[in-house]
């Protein structure tokens, strides 16, 4: 062993599995051999490093047994409405929502136009195109009014 | 005796079922700390593992111990809790604590000897998880079980699900990331002492 490198024997097994011939190998290797040193170290350290880790257990509480068979009947009451129930409930005031807001839209569209006043609706036709053509529909010349002027134009020009 | 607490319990005897509670939590809060070190996390994830146990309780057929098969249920649950949470950020050396470069100096100047005080078990911890976060969640449980809880290589391919090839492939693999990080960590801690 003490020709050759020992990472692979650092991966391959637990530090704590490792006979004491072994680890007196690996030692008089790392002596000689400045990696193999450092990666002997670093196993070493890791190894404490990795035992803490697993002595750090939470032990269960007193309640925890509580807790879980309230859990386990929280879970059972859900489970023994019936789907369709447990939908509804999730989503009643959502539908009730949407039905409140579909009644509100309907009497908006269906009532509210109809009490407006016919007089009132010409009235803004009217107004509407007096302001696109700029001038009130009575004032508006006939056919004949128009060749008459254009008539009488010429007539003037010669 | 356990298949027929399992039998009751399955049948709706609550009491059969809050005595496999009080029996087992312990090692399902082993289990469970292996993957989370707050308490909070610890008891949810044990609560999840004793109420999937109840519905699986049908498939629990006696031919090895109840312990063992919820060992299994609380590895498998808190691997999959661990997988959904947000993966902690990989090592980094520059932010090794006052308290981390103390304990390694102490450690190497030694001859490895356990950590003596309370204060030196949570340097420690600390310590590991930041080592453990290079690794994916299966290789640390893997890495935790054999070379922590001294686990044999059948055992953790019967907790896990895994083949034993696979186990050992995940340990290697691990116990070289680890140590690789770990000299980092004293590369490091050797080049601020220089300083």
């Amino acid at each position: 062993m003490k020709d050759k490198h020992i990472t692979e024997i650092l991966d391959n097994v637990s530090i704590a599995a490792l006979s004491e011939s072994e680890l007196n190998g690996i030692r008089a290797h790392a002596l000689e051999c400045m990696p193999c040193r450092d990666a002997f170290e670093a196993a070493r350290l890791s190894a404490v490093v990795i035992k803490s880790r697993v002595e750090a257990t939470i032990e269960p509480s007193p309640f925890f047994q509580t807790r879980v068979m309230a859990a386990l009947r929280e879970q059972q009451a859900v489970e023994s409405v019936p789907a369709m129930l447990r939908l509804w409930r999730s989503a009643k005031v959502l539908v009730s929502t949407m039905a409140v807001t579909t009644a509100a839209l309907a009497v908006v569209s269906f009532i509210q136009p109809s009490t407006t006043p016919v007089a009132e609706q010409t009235a803004s036709a009217y107004s509407a195109y007096s302001v696109i053509m700029d001038q009130n529909p009575d004032d508006q010349m006939s056919y004949e009014q128009v060749l008459s002027t254009i008539y009488e134009d010429d007539e003037d020009a010669r | 005796m356990d298949l027929d607490l399992a039998r009751q319990a399955q049948a709706g005897d609550e009491s059969a079922f809050a005595e496999i509670v009080r029996r087992y939590s312990p090692r399902v809060f082993s289990v469970a700390s292996r993957f989370f070190r707050q308490r909070p996390l610890v008891e949810e994830a044990a609560q999840e593992v004793f109420l999937k146990a109840y519905t699986q309780l049908g498939s629990f057929e006696g031919r090895g111990s109840l312990e063992g098969w919820l060992t299994r249920i609380a590895t498998n649950t808190c691997l999959n809790m661990v997988r959904s949470s947000k993966r902690r950020p990989e090592l980094t050396v520059s932010d090794l604590t006052e308290d981390e470069q103390g304990w390694l100096e102490h450690q190497s100047a030694g001859d490895g000897g356990e950590p003596a005080s309370v204060e030196n078990s949570v340097v420690a911890t600390d310590l590991a998880d930041r080592l453990l976060s290079v690794l994916s969640p299966e290789d640390q449980q893997a890495l935790l079980m054999i070379d922590g809880e001294q686990a044999s290589i059948k055992e953790v391919a019967e907790a896990t699900g895994w083949s034993e090839s696979k186990v050992k492939v995940r340990a290697f693999r691990a116990r070289r990331k680890v140590r690789e990080a770990m000299e980092k960590l004293l590369s490091y801690k050797r080049a601020g002492s220089e300083r």
